[in-house]
């Protein structure tokens, strides 16, 4: 029972990395980056290749830091360049680019499915209440917790932080106040795209990699994300948890119903509450 | 701002066209159809022919809920895929009387989506988008899990009933045939949605898709003619799956499958979704291209990430967009 509560942390720690990316791009470019499944794809494929030259934490750093440039150009050439379009262009271009990306990695790496190793450090397992439960996924719930952590203390103590509530509130007259909204942006989907990388890399060795390894995910965490109100930061930790256990849960004791469950769950929600749990923007 | 949902449409100052003219159109358009088998050379260029219609029943169905309600789905293989599967399903099992499967697979998504857009219409801009997107791959995972259904995974053929509604059914799958069929529907599809816009009901729905709030504020109900653009949509695509089901004598998921409501999404932006017929130009104009780009088909999804992304770039309002543009420029001289 313990074992199955934290499985459903684990998967719900890595939809979270992924959803409050998503939150944080959506905040202050209010658009949703289709393409964020497929940076996740791209940074697990990019961590793999280095991992398998042994560098595993090597690996983790420069899909991180890859994944967090490609970001910075996607906000430079398309967000910015967008901004004054419907915000649905913006998600149609993410889309293309999307199509793309699952392209050049079928090129470079082909559609075989791919096993990512566990790195040395955290490979074997410990006793959790009387059964065997494998490192590896405990320092996944520690990585998301870490960065749960330090993004809400970001956001709350430093400057920074405040300028992007204050623009995720309202960019144009956080931007009159004589805020540089457009470099901001560039911190903040650099960090979203950053997080998608870490959550591929992380999320490598527990899934298999393949090039369409990042649609599934981006749709629970598209579900995460309008279960939890679209922008709220919050909202979207506790449904990434919710979502998590469910699909969890979901699996061992109702398998026939575990794909559509979270689905069901976010239809009925948006009957109660059309902006979800901490209310939408939009 | 807007440039996809269509709001101060010049055309609205100009006079629409005559509904005569309208009707002396698609009745030259059907003239097209009825010579299409002697017009067109091969029985394979039939064929793709006929697959590109489907893909234009489709693309229109998404581009009609954007041009009517202003919501852009990236989930209408959703009712595509229903369609199909109803039909499918119900012609192997033989359950019910052909020609029921028909209508039941015509009526199934119609009424599914009228129920869901009383829900999901009240959503707008990109928390819809994601939103269907999250429905249309429900159904997916559905039809994927429920091997009882149809093989799941490994989809379905059936055999077409020996005769449907009078005529002989095996003929659907003949390309000349499905061809005329399949224009024929298209074109009293699209003649349809015209009247649509013009009729009472269109314009509320117009009305409510450029502010909402105005609307509901003059005493329309702002939800039901929603819903019913919704299953208007529903019930064009329903017509694409049962025609392609038909055809191919064979469904799979890959019918519910996002790529499938995606690339109908591209089509219709490519053509332009702010003209009723666009869409089905962009279907058309996808489908040559990728005909052409068959060496490169390994590619396909990256070349049609590329074209999507230099025509919302550059072209917002489509291919049709740009020709009407031409086309003025052309005669004002």
């Amino acid at each position: 029972m313990l074992i199955q509560i934290l499985n459903g942390i684990v998967y719900g720690g890595l939809l979270y990395l992924l959803a409050v990316g998503l939150v944080l791009i959506f905040g202050l470019r209010e658009v949703v980056n289709f393409a964020h499944g497929a940076l996740f794809m791209v940074g697990a494929y990019l961590g793999f290749s280095i991992a398998a030259m042994g560098y595993w934490w090597g690996g983790l750093l420069v899909s991180v830091v890859a994944m967090a440039i490609v970001g910075c150009l996607l906000d430079a050439m398309v967000f910015s360049t967008l901004r004054k379009q419907d915000h649905i262009v913006t998600v149609l271009v993410t889309f293309g680019i999307l199509l793309i990306l699952e392209t050049v990695v079928t090129k470079v790496w082909g559609k075989a499915y791919l096993t990512y190793p566990v790195p040395p450090l955290l490979a074997g397992t410990i006793n959790i209440g009387g059964s065997p439960f494998p490192v590896y996924r405990l320092f996944v719930i520690a990585v998301s917790v870490a960065v749960a952590v330090s993004l809400s203390v970001w956001l709350r103590y430093t400057r920074t932080g405040l300028y992007i509530r204050a623009a995720s509130t309202d960019a144009r007259v956080t931007s009159m106040q004589g805020i540089n909204v457009d470099r901001l942006s560039l911190i903040v989907v650099g960090l979203g795209t950053a997080l998608a990388g870490l959550s591929g890399v992380v999320a490598g060795p527990l899934l298999s990699l393949s090039p369409t390894m990042g649609n599934y995910i981006l749709i629970d965490s598209f579900i995460v994300v309008v279960i939890g109100g679209l922008g709220s930061f919050a909202g979207a930790f506790v449904a990434a948890l919710l979502i998590g256990q469910i699909h969890n849960f979901g699996a061992v004791y109702l398998p026939w119903a575990a794909t559509v469950l979270p689905f069901m769950l976010m239809v009925g929600i948006l009957i109660w509450r059309p902006t979800g749990f901490a209310g939408s923007r939009t | 701002m807007t440039s996809l949902t269509a709001s101060g449409l010049p055309a609205s100052r100009r006079k629409p066209a005559g509904y005569a003219a309208l009707i002396a159109v698609a009745v030259l358009a059907l003239a097209v159809g009825a010579a299409l088998p002697w017009l067109v050379p091969t029985k394979i260029a039939m064929s793709l022919l006929a697959q590109a219609m489907f893909d234009a029943l489709l693309a229109t169905s998404v581009g009609f809920l954007i041009l009517q309600n202003g919501r852009t789905s990236f989930g209408q293989a959703a009712f595509f895929g229903l369609g199909g599967y109803a039909m499918g399903v119900l012609i192997a099992r033989q359950w019910v009387a052909p020609e029921a499967a028909v209508l039941i697979a015509l009526i199934l998504p119609t009424a599914v989506a009228f129920l869901l857009g009383l829900v999901i219409s009240r959503i707008t801009g990109v928390a819809h988008a994601m939103l269907t997107l999250a429905v249309g791959q429900a159904f997916y995972e559905v039809v994927f899990r429920w091997r009882e259904l149809a093989k799941g995974d490994d989809g379905m053929s059936f055999d077409l009933p020996a005769q449907m509604f009078g005529f002989s059914a095996r003929k659907l799958q003949d390309p000349a045939v499905m061809l005329v069929l399949a224009w024929t529907v298209l074109v009293l599809v699209l003649l349809g949605l015209a009247l649509f816009a013009r009729s009472r009901i269109g314009q509320v729905a117009a009305a409510i898709r450029d502010n909402e709030e105005r609307a509901r504020f003059l005493g329309y109900s702002t939800v039901m003619p929603r819903a019913l653009v919704y299953a208007i949509a529903a019930f064009i695509a329903a017509i694409a799956g049962i025609l392609q089901a038909s055809y191919n004598g064979y469904i799979a998921p890959q019918m519910f499958h996002w790529s499938t409501s995606g690339f109908a999404l591209i089509m219709a932006i490519i053509g332009g979704a702010k003209f009723i017929i666009g869409p089905a130009i962009g279907a058309v104009v996808l489908f040559y291209i990728k005909d052409y780009a068959g060496q490169f088909a390994e590619y396909w999804p990256a070349i049609v990430g590329v074209i999507l992304v230099i025509v919302t770039l550059t072209m917002p309002r489509g291919v049709v967009g740009l020709a009407l543009m031409l086309w003025r420029r052309g005669t004002r001289r």
